[in-house]
């Protein structure tokens, strides 16, 4: 046990000897894409949009992009990086000459991916701290956690899709079809509750939807035990089936 | 008694790899169809056979990537894939693929493999070093993977394979694709392993790298083992004689007498004998002079055996 995590602790290390190679290109449009997203829609939209259950515009929308970002950044890592490490580079057939076995790839990856999604939704949440968009700094101890609980069950459906897809063109429609709904009807830019309750039940059932949740929670500093005792554990569970399906899925792919 | 059970004893504990009556499906097809046979500790062991053979799925059997389906395959006297994290600190892989890490240097990719492998942090830097000059990639040390030729990337394959010092050294087809100048330092750095006191298991399509390198070797066919010996033993058993190779329009199409062995191909036709005599009588009686006269060999044997010679009374 204890053998198998120093083995996938390699692959995060040999993950970030590769990544800190072009830091910039690598963090610049997570960092950009919700800077802009803030500009145009939280000032110059939200400038004709009334107030949002006693919040302005944009400090409704700064929580959901926050946590979007450890949303891309595992779905990405996990899609299109791991497929690409997988097909094209072709570096898990030389890996698995060596004591690392798929158990270990697939832990390494998820680690890989739960410090990304923590760095990206703290670095974040830092400067829109800066901005001063969260009500008490100090829940910012938090953000790491949360980015973690959002970046595994993301990080294993884009797993699942590279399992799954037959090239690498196929993750759009994944995209289009799975993260865009995700990303626009979880509650980051208008509250759910504002949906037909014919189909609101629907977003409420996806993961995204319990991350921006816990979101606002921190940014907002209210409504913690139901963040906590319900969110949190709903994106435990999300993360506990996915994972499990994808470690299966993945070594039937890789075993035969 | 006593000595018998010593040799037992004995002869179990040299053997590496064993193999009994394993099979391996891939839904309807049958890639190795029952297969028996053993590795020994020190000695160059051969996988033979054309694409297709079962050669790559055995390989891939013995350092745990795929379990086997039925049978028995015992690999440091472990089960091959219930035991292959333990086995692979002590085996090492020239992969068919080069599969190099082309995101990162020459040396952060062995350093990375090191760590893969469990080489202690302080020892990683002189083992890697050692190794490039072994293979005399030293002046590559920090060069980018496509900044390296064709044949410095398979040597680099082998720095990987080596840097944990296995036991056990398995070569899927290390020269595929090189050239003669680096086949060659290939082979007499397979030389160096196996008076090291190497256990080396080797495939491949060349025939000649087979005589060369391998005490012992395996002619596999459809999944299935077709002959078993040294290069010596084979040629002399299965092959025996010369060969004459004749131009098409030389040979009538019917041609096949008694005591013969004729194959065709492109190149030309090939004529096997007993006797240098015989053939060069045959000269005669075909009235055309032989393109080439040489002792058969392993590629002769392989041809027979893997059902590419159109074989006739012999």
């Amino acid at each position: 046990m204890l053998e198998t995590f120093f083995l996938s602790w390699h692959i995060v290390q040999r993950n970030w000897m590769v990544y800190k190679k072009s830091l910039i290109s690598n963090i610049s449009p997570t960092l950009a894409d919700p800077a802009f997203i803030i500009i145009s829609l939280g000032i110059g939209l939200g400038a004709m949009i009334a107030d949002i259950e006693g919040r302005t515009y944009i400090q409704f929308l700064a929580p959901g992009m926050a946590i979007s970002t450890a949303m891309f950044t595992a779905f990405f890592e996990t899609s299109y990086g791991f497929f690409v490490r997988m097909t094209f580079e072709n570096i898990f057939k030389a890996m698995l000459t060596t004591p690392i076995g798929i158990s270990e790839i697939v832990l390494g990856e998820f680690m890989w991916v739960a410090i990304k999604g923590a760095l990206m939704y703290s670095g974040v949440s830092i400067v829109l701290l800066g901005f001063g968009l969260m009500s008490d700094p100090k829940l910012i101890v938090l953000t790491p956690v949360v980015g973690v609980l959002v970046a595994l069950p993301l990080g294993a459906l884009g797993l699942l899709s590279s399992c799954y897809v037959k090239n690498i063109n196929q993750f759009q429609t994944v995209y289009s079809f799975l993260i865009s709904p995700l990303y626009f009807f979880s509650g980051i830019f208008f509250p759910i509750d504002q949906m037909a309750p014919q189909i609101v039940w629907l977003p409420k059932l996806l993961p995204l939807y319990h991350g921006v949740a816990l979101s606002h929670s921190v940014f907002w500093n209210e409504n913690h035990s139901e963040a906590w005792l319900f969110h949190a554990p709903v994106l435990i569970a999300y993360s506990a089936v996915l994972i499990t399906w994808a470690r299966i899925k993945l070594q039937r792919k890789m075993q035969s | 008694m006593l000595k018998c059970a010593q040799n037992l004893r004995y002869s179990l504990r040299s053997m590496l790899v064993s193999a009994k009556n394993l099979k391996k499906s891939y839904g309807d097809f049958e890639a190795v169809r029952g297969v028996d046979f053993s590795i020994q500790k020190g000695e160059c062991f051969g996988l033979l056979g054309p694409n297709g053979a079962g050669k790559s799925t055995i390989i891939n059997m013995i350092y745990g990537a795929t379990p086997k389906s039925s049978g028995e395959l015992h690999v440091f006297n472990r089960d091959s894939f219930d035991s292959a994290r333990d086995n692979k600190k002590r085996l090492g892989v020239v992969t068919q693929d080069n599969a190099l890490d082309e995101s990162l240097t020459v040396f952060e990719n062995m350093w990375i493999y090191s760590a893969f492998l469990g080489v202690p942090t302080d020892k990683r830097r002189a083992r890697i070093d050692g190794l490039l000059e072994f293979l005399n990639l030293s002046h590559k040390r920090n060069a980018n993977i496509n900044a390296l030729s064709g044949g410095m990337k398979r040597r680099l394959v082998f720095v990987r394979a080596l840097l944990h010092d296995p036991e056990l050294i398995i070569l899927d087809e290390p020269t595929t694709g090189l050239d003669p100048a680096v086949r060659h330092l290939i082979w007499g750095k397979v030389r160096e392993l196996r008076d090291q006191g190497k256990t080396i298991l080797l495939t491949t399509h060349y025939m000649h790298e087979a005589e060369v390198l391998c005490d012992r070797l395996l002619i596999m066919n459809e999944g299935q083992i077709v002959a078993e010996g040294s290069p010596k033993l084979l040629c002399k058993t299965h092959a025996p004689g010369y060969v004459a190779a004749f131009d098409q329009k030389n040979v009538p199409l019917e041609f096949a007498p008694d005591g013969f062995s004729v194959a065709r191909d492109s190149s030309g036709v090939y004529v096997r004998a007993p006797q240098l005599d015989d053939l060069l009588r045959l000269q005669f009686d075909l009235k055309a002079e032989a393109l080439l006269l040489r002792p058969a060999n392993l590629e002769d044997v392989f041809l027979k055996l893997t059902g590419q010679e159109l074989n006739k009374n012999a």
